[in-house]
């Protein structure tokens, strides 16, 4: 049987496909069209990368803050819950999960059991996320995923004191004005994102062992600098840091589907 | 005497020149890179308008952002002291002055001699600026000073609930794209900014009668949101709203210039005495 996971995020829509617990399909496109559309043409392009067709799904779950957009899905589920069922079956050791994507920014702790204990997230400031960088790359004027490896090897980052998105994109422009170095600026915008990340974090249990999931997960630099703040060793997933609650929408469609003998 | 105020903020930079209470000149520009340049293109242009220069000042009082680095200026002080100061002068009746500007908000209240009592101030989170509503404007396609006209022709008013500007840049292109009209769109920009400096507001205690100052309260889109959620009207000023600070500077400056000749008055006075004795 075919399950599938479909998540509308906040700037990107991913779509996950599994059939008895192995990983079809994982796909995951930023927004240039409506996200309803999007989510469309993300879970096409999992059927076709799966070579399976949409009859072929038994049941699919809807995650994410565009949930209730995904016409096709049968159902949905919460982000938390989804994420949490994914980590689950990924990483069952994980006691500590970051979850730092384009908007919000979350932290939970599971037990042994597997029971989810605690949880906090961001809610009305974009300080520590995805689009916070974004925008920092933007007045930088290179691609973030260059800017992540290059600005690795910044001996010098210059500190980003306003944590407004707003306020730091103009100092960002004024540093730039000043012919400082591009890779010394974004290092410094990494280590205020570690920075506010690790402070959200701290709001929970720091038990090992810990798992980094979200598109943040992706940013070198931010990774080794919340590694550093936090102490701790962080640990990836084995499937694109993005797809996540994808995953677990389309395990917990599994979990739901009274037909599924898994 | 003539005395001068020098206001330099994030966005704009404003000078006043007064003569024994007398406005001779107020001048807006936008701001340069380095503040002392700001500050002293503004007064060039106001000393300009009056024939006056340099010498003719016998005080000038900074303020605002860029205040402690202007180099002409005898003193500075804070543009919250400046705004009560300056919006007391235009409005004596005032308890409560709303200052929106780029890059902060401020709700100030005064006494009835228009001395600060308390204020509130948000400069943390660009939530509320002038620099949010001019972003916001940009993500729905217009200029900052259309988004009044544009509000002005809504049917109804779509609600902003991100907080942050920078989140709210994809509401705004969620709303686009599903074909909302631009100007109930602007509507809610202008509902969400009033929402959030109202909030501010009461944080420092409304006390009748109120007026509002800098750049923003010229959108008449966000003031009439604003009269509305505080249920009071804005008391007018017959000066450009923007000059406020830097008026209230002026004012420092005449009272600093007459301590100071007063003080050499006595002084020579003492001398006098002490050359006879």
């Amino acid at each position: 049987m075919i399950y599938a996971g479909c998540d509308l995020g906040t700037i990107s829509a991913k779509a996950v496909l599994i059939e008895d617990g192995r990983i079809l399909a994982a796909e995951v496109l930023p927004y240039k069209s409506l996200p309803r559309q999007a989510a469309g043409e993300v879970f096409s392009m999992a059927l076709a990368s799966a070579g399976v067709d949409k009859e072929q799904v038994a049941h699919c779950l809807a995650t994410g803050f565009g949930k209730k957009a995904v016409r096709f899905a049968h159902g949905d589920a919460a982000e938390l819950v989804c994420l949490h069922r994914a980590v689950r079956a990924l990483n069952p050791a994980a006691r500590t999960v970051i979850d730092a994507g384009g908007q919000s920014i979350r932290a939970f702790n599971i037990d042994s059991e597997g029971r989810l204990t605690a949880s906090t997230a961001n809610e009305k400031c974009a300080a520590g996320t995805g689009k916070f960088m974004e925008v920092m790359a933007q007045a930088l004027e290179m691609p973030i995923d260059e800017l992540s490896r290059a600005a690795l090897d910044s001996t010098h980052p210059l500190s980003i004191t306003s944590q407004c998105g707003v306020f730091a994109e103009s100092e960002v422009i004024t540093h730039v004005n000043e012919g400082r170095d591009r890779l010394d600026i974004f290092a410094g915008i990494s280590l205020s994102v570690a920075g506010k990340v690790a402070g959200l974090t701290r709001r929970v249990n720091l038990n090992r062992e810990v798992v980094l999931v979200g598109g943040v997960a992706k940013n070198a630099c931010v990774v080794r600098d919340l590694e550093r703040a936090l102490k701790v060793e962080l640990v990836k997933p084995d499937l694109d840091p993005q797809a996540l609650s994808a995953y677990g929408a389309a395990l917990l469609a599994r979990d739901r589907d009274p037909a599924s003998e898994a | 005497m003539i005395v001068a105020g020098c206001d330099v903020g994030s966005l704009t930079a404003e000078a006043v020149i007064l003569d024994d209470g007398r406005i001779l000149a107020a001048e807006i520009i936008r701001v340069r890179p380095r503040a002392e340049q700001s500050a002293r293109e503004v007064m060039d242009l106001a000393l300009a308008r009056t024939g006056l220069s340099y010498d003719d000042l016998t005080y000038t009082v900074s303020t605002g952002y860029g205040r402690e680095t202007i180099p002409f200026a005898d003193h500075n002080i804070s543009e919250i002291s400046c705004h009560g100061r300056g919006a007391h002068f235009l409005a004596p009746s005032v308890r409560t002055v709303i200052d929106i500007g780029g890059q902060d908000c401020k709700a100030i209240r005064v006494d009835a001699s228009g001395f600060l009592e308390d204020f509130v101030m948000n400069d943390k989170c660009a939530a509320g600026t002038g620099r949010s509503l001019e972003l916001m404007s940009q993500y729905l396609g217009v200029d900052f000073s259309e988004l009044a006209d544009l509000a002005a022709q809504a049917e109804r008013t779509i609600t902003i609930t991100s907080q942050c500007s920078i989140f709210s840049e994809l509401e705004i292109m969620h709303y686009l794209m599903e074909d909302e009209r631009p100007a109930d769109i602007a509507a809610g920009i202008c509902e969400a900014m009033a929402r959030r400096v109202k909030m501010l507001v009461g944080r420092v205690g409304v006390r009748k009668d109120l007026a509002i100052s800098g750049g923003v309260c010229k959108n008449r889109g966000v003031v009439a949101c604003l009269e509305e959620m505080l249920g009071a009207t804005f008391v007018p000023f017959d000066q450009d709203p923007q000059i406020v600070g830097a008026l209230g500077a002026a004012l420092f400056a005449a009272e600093r210039a007459k301590r100071s000749a007063r003080k050499t008055r006595v002084a020579t006075a003492a001398a006098g005495k002490g050359g006879g004795s």
